[in-house]
């Protein structure tokens, strides 16, 4: 003798539960096989189950009115079998449609062998297509490159290191020893693939040139106090940048090496390097030009909150002509930025702060800040810098000429 | 045939007189053999239902009250006749000799249509879509016409099944190219739901006429009318090319299938009245009546109907399901390079979530 | 092609005891198209004849003769008119063999003349492959040449599965020179090389061979080499010759005639892609017709792929 327990079946509904109605059987009963047991209701019909076995009622599990679930005991009968294997409830529903239960692991393409000529014989060679536009970028010639990837494929680090003329292959294998690695994914990684290309690519110098900043600090007290929001020293440098760069349109540039062209740009869009979580990110100013120093203030705001909460557009973060960067704010007197690259030039603002400078042969404690210039020696020479600096630093000097434009 | 008001009828019900048996053409044991596999039928009807209800079976289209329609037809068939049913012939099976625990295999979720061999027994895998098969029948039909094979397509299908485009357009591809074809509806009433009334404004035997052979009705719960009028419809198909649509007038005591609750749509008294009129009684009263048979035969009968369908029962509790192989096995003849990768990768993920233990 | 199909017809009447050919018209008249001319005189009427006017019958009914053993070869007479056997053919046709554990089979080849170009009114230019490709059970072919139809349509007779044989009616009176008993025959599953070429793979069927050859012509003009795929048998797909060729350009144009969405181009696409990611110099393009009805025969040549679109695709991948 051994007690089975009856689990409820599922009636075919597709449902979950049902309600018992009526027993018609009591515990201590003697029970035929296909003797009705219950009356249940589901949510479309009553229904009568019939006994499973031939047994005597060991137990009811659920009392008249109850909710029972599919698969929960219903009731145990004492069956003259020896063993009790447990029943497990049948779940297939035929006319009615059941979802996939579980999440069916996503499935990769299966090996195929290729039936190509391999490389070895000539034939094309294995590289994703982003390596492959990498390649065709950095002008390198995948047939030469031995691929280091999954089946000889030619990577992006094979790319890369093929890219850099007379160096040995970089030992990968590094001690492991006492170094923590830090893997450098998405933006990070875009982000110091683009600074190594322009390191790379543009011979760039940087010329400093130091402002007095006395009437720069007047002029922002005086345009703070007539509108509702402090304005920064960087709003009135970039004003004065894309003004000066009417008269020097090189800053506003590009080197096309592939062309050998340098693109002028008619329209200034100032690129605003903001430090974010994610890293070093270049929201831009569009139309800078058209924008008074309170117009650019707030825009400058909106764009750097938006880019730190990652919630800047891809419109507000592309087409930059020129950009700037304020070293300032982490109290950096000047720097060697390095231009965004494809552009021309990157102009760096240090921290406005007190400086011992020379006013009329006598040495003053005057407020005042270094500008650093970064630019393409191929668009620019030091001459055309220098001027452009020079007049830069002079509109600083004098800022209420600052353009016709609205303040 | 004769046009008849009423369904063609052999035995009697309360007060009608008898009427003649001896065209019938049955032997005694014959006559007693008919009640055999109606109780078979009905025993093995009520316990997948019951087996339903317990879980093992995911649904189950009871053919309770229609025993006589069925096994009155497939008894009229020769060895070498096909049928083509539909997903309620269960008492033909029983007739065919067909494995029913093989047969209940589509209604536990095993395999489609069923796992028993439809060419060993000439009786068609369950097929589903209301009346589809009875283009298969009219070809098949015409197919051994092309052979100069002597043979008989029978294909059953519902009242509802005479709404479908199918059914029209196999009865006039059976009429004109005279293939040898019963189409044999069980008008059980009801079509889930929908009350004959609903479903046709013409009565279903007339509808012959439209195709240029004969229809005739006959009551469905007569055994012996069932194995008449198919037998004469059977030998004119056969011997003459000629098509007969019979119309079995029977009725669905129970529900359309056990996921379905005919009280909702249909009066209880209904179901009583016909209930009354049960085939299975009717014919046992018959034989006893006509000393065909006495209570010996019918308590051997039962106890005969219970072991089998006990049978019945352990088979399909202890059927789990199949490889998961076969998913690929039978798709195409030989398995095309794109198919062999996917059968790879199935088997992969079986072995990995089951630990190897799907295979059957 | 018309004459090929007649060839390939009468061919496996004669070889075949068990073949049979049946639809509307294709008896007395030989078929809308003529494509079962005269056969009806030559193999007597138990083995062509004319059906009733009811797609699903014949499909229904060719089931059936299958199923007692014969080779039926069933005409749609039209592809907008073969909607009505979709149900026979996908609830029953594809699944015969799998439902009957490979005990019943269904050796059973329906032709379905298909696709626009021919200045019809509506619902005689439907290109509806897609469909059938999408039933698994079904093998899906269409030739595009009248020598690749003979040999494509004898080897459908023969297969022992269910082959839905597409036949682009542009195609049926394009006067072509060849020997049908040449031995350069391909099998069901097999696709074809029909130029060979370095820069550019273009994939295509039926109709859409002829049209993407002649843009190789003036793309060769312009130093373009393209290498033209004649899909033939869309299942099963040769997977191999697709990709072994886009592993060679690197590029890849799929042209068919049937609308972009969820056309066969897109299960082509995304095959190649798998299997050739590693060589793709340019994202693979489709040239398609439009996701439109077909539209009215006066400006159906806007919505077939032109010439001058198929270059268009080519030149884009090329100077990707």
């Amino acid at each position: 003798m051994a007690v089975r327990e009856f689990l409820l079946p599922d009636l075919g509904e597709g449902l979950d539960d049902a309600e018992v109605v009526a027993w018609r059987v009591a515990e201590g009963d003697q029970v035929e096989l296909n003797q009705t047991l219950v009356e249940v209701n589901t949510a479309k019909a009553l229904v009568e189950i019939p006994a499973p076995w031939d047994g005597v009622v060991e137990r009811l599990h659920a009392s008249e009115g109850d909710v029972v679930k599919v698969g929960q005991p219903l009731v145990s009968i004492r069956v003259q079998e020896a063993s009790a294997e447990p029943s497990k409830p049948k779940r297939q529903a035929l006319l009615v449609g059941y979802g996939v239960e579980e999440e069916v692991p996503a499935v990769g393409p299966t090996g195929r062998a290729s039936t190509a000529r391999t490389r070895e014989q000539g034939g094309p060679v294995p590289a994703s297509p982003p390596v492959r536009r990498l390649a065709k970028e950095l002008g390198v010639d995948l047939s030469t490159i031995t691929g280091t990837g999954p089946r000889g494929r030619v990577t992006r680090e094979d790319v890369l290191q093929s890219a850099q003329p007379g160096e040995g292959s970089v030992p990968v294998a590094v001690a492991r020893q006492g170094v923590r690695a830090i893997p450098v994914k998405g933006t990070r990684r875009l982000i110091a693939e683009k600074m190594a290309r322009a390191a790379r690519e543009v011979p760039q110098v940087t010329t400093f040139i130091t402002v007095d900043a006395t009437a720069l600090q007047a002029f922002r007290q005086e345009l703070s106090k007539g509108s509702d929001r402090r304005i920064t020293p960087l709003p009135i440098v970039v004003r004065a940048l894309v003004e000066i760069s009417q008269e020097h349109p090189k800053l506003n540039s590009s080197f096309d090496a592939e062309r050998r062209e340098i693109l002028l740009f008619k329209q200034h869009h100032v690129g605003i390097a903001t430090d974010t979580e994610q890293g070093l990110l270049v929201p831009v100013v569009h139309d800078a030009d058209s924008l008074g120093i309170v117009g650019l203030a707030e825009e400058i705001s909106r764009l750097t909150e938006a880019a730190r909460a990652g919630k800047a557009t891809p419109q507000d973060m592309m087409g930059s002509t020129i950009t700037v960067t304020n070293v300032g704010t982490f109290g950096a007197e000047f720097g060697t930025p390095i231009v965004n690259f494809p552009e021309a030039a990157i102009l760096a603002l240090g921290v406005v702060e007190p400086r011992a400078l020379v006013v009329d042969g006598e040495v003053q404690a005057r407020p005042a800040v270094t500008l650093s210039l970064s630019f393409d020696h191929r668009v620019l020479d030091g001459a055309e810098a220098g001027r452009a600096m020079g007049a830069l630093k002079s509109l600083l000097e004098s800022p209420f000429r600052l353009g016709a434009l609205p303040r | 045939m004769n046009e008849r008001e009423g369904p063609f009828r052999v035995l009697p019900l309360q007060g009608e007189p008898q009427h003649e048996l001896s065209s019938i053409g049955l032997t005694e044991k014959e006559l007693r053999e008919l009640y055999r596999l109606m109780a078979l039928t009905r025993r093995a009807d009520l316990e997948a239902t019951a087996l339903q209800r317990q879980g093992e079976l995911a649904v189950y289209p009871p053919l309770i009250g229609q025993e006589a329609a069925q096994v009155g037809s497939a008894f009229a068939l020769e060895e070498s006749d096909w049928i083509f049913p539909s997903y309620r012939e269960l008492g033909a099976a029983v007739v065919r000799g067909v494995d029913l625990v093989e047969y209940l295999h589509f209604y536990r979720a095993t395999w489609h249509g069923g796992t028993y061999d439809a060419v060993a027994h000439r009786f068609g895998m369950v097929s589903v879509p209301v009346a589809s098969q009875i283009l298969h029948a009219v070809g098949y039909a015409m197919g051994a016409k092309l052979d100069r094979i002597a043979l008989a397509t029978l294909v059953y299908f519902g009242d509802g099944a005479t709404s479908e485009g199918d059914f029209h357009e196999g009865c006039n591809f059976a009429a004109v190219y005279r293939a040898p074809v019963v189409f044999f509806c069980q008008n059980n009433q009801w079509a889930i739901s929908v009350p004959l009334s609903a479903q046709t404004a013409a009565p279903i035997w007339k509808k012959a006429q439209a195709y240029g052979f004969p229809g005739v009705r006959v009551d469905g719960n007569d055994v012996l009318a069932v194995y008449q009028v198919t037998k004469e419809a059977v030998a004119r198909a056969r011997d003459e090319g000629i098509p007969t649509l019979i119309e079995a007038v029977t009725y669905r005591i129970g529900p359309h299938s056990t996921a379905d609750d005919a009280s909702r749509y249909r009066p209880g008294e209904e179901v009583e009245q016909w209930k009354a009129l049960d085939p299975l009684d009717r014919y046992r009263s018959w034989l006893m009546s006509s000393g065909t048979a006495d209570q010996d035969f019918f308590q051997t009968v039962d106890a005969e109907a219970k072991q089998f369908a006990t049978k019945m029962r352990s088979g399909v509790i202890a059927s789990g399901p199949r490889p998961v192989e076969e998913m690929f096995e039978w798709v195409f003849a030989d398995l095309p390079p794109h198919l062999a990768r996917q059968r790879d990768e199935a088997l992969r993920f079986a072995e990995e979530s089951s630990g190897g233990s799907h295979r059957g | 092609m018309v004459k090929a199909l007649n060839e390939a017809l009468r061919h496996s009447l004669a070889d075949d005891r068990r073949a049979l050919v049946l639809g509307e018209d294709i008896g007395k008249l030989g078929g809308v198209f003529r494509v079962t001319d005269g056969l009806q005189d030559e193999f007597g009427i138990e083995r062509v004849f004319d059906t009733p006017l009811a797609e699903a019958g014949i499909a229904g009914v060719s089931l059936g003769l299958a199923l007692a053993g014969w080779h039926p070869v069933a005409e749609m007479q039209f592809d907008g008119f073969s909607y009505p056997a979709l149900d026979q053919i996908i609830s029953h046709v594809a699944k015969y063999r799998f439902r009957s554990r490979g005990r019943q089979t269904v050796p059973l080849v329906i032709r379905i003349p298909y696709a626009g170009g021919v200045g019809a009114a509506e619902h005689h230019s439907e290109s509806p492959e897609a469909y059938y490709a999408h039933t698994s059970g079904l093998k899906v072919v269409t030739p595009s040449s009248a020598i690749d139809a003979y040999h494509l349509l004898r080897a459908s007779i023969a297969d022992p599965d269910p082959v839905i044989f597409f036949e682009p009616k542009s195609r049926y009176w394009a006067k072509e020179e060849g020997d049908l008993a040449g031995d350069d025959a391909l099998p069901i599953g097999r696709a074809r090389i029909v130029r060979e070429g370095n820069d550019c793979t273009i994939v295509a069927y039926g109709a859409m061979v002829a049209r993407s050859l002649q843009a190789a012509t003036r793309a060769s003009e312009q130093g373009v080499e393209t290498e033209v795929i004649d899909v033939r048998s869309l299942v099963p797909l040769d997977l191999d010759t697709l990709a072994g060729s886009v592993r060679k350009t690197g590029r890849a144009v799929v042209v068919h005639e049937a609308p972009m969405t969820a056309g066969f181009g897109a299960e082509i696409v995304a095959r190649i892609m798998e299997d050739a990611f590693d060589f793709l110099e340019a994202p693979v393009l489709r040239v398609t017709g439009y996701d439109i009805p077909y539209p009215p025969a006066t400006i159906e040549s806007h919505h077939v792929p032109s010439v001058e679109r198929v270059l268009a695709a080519v030149d884009r991948v090329v100077n990707y």
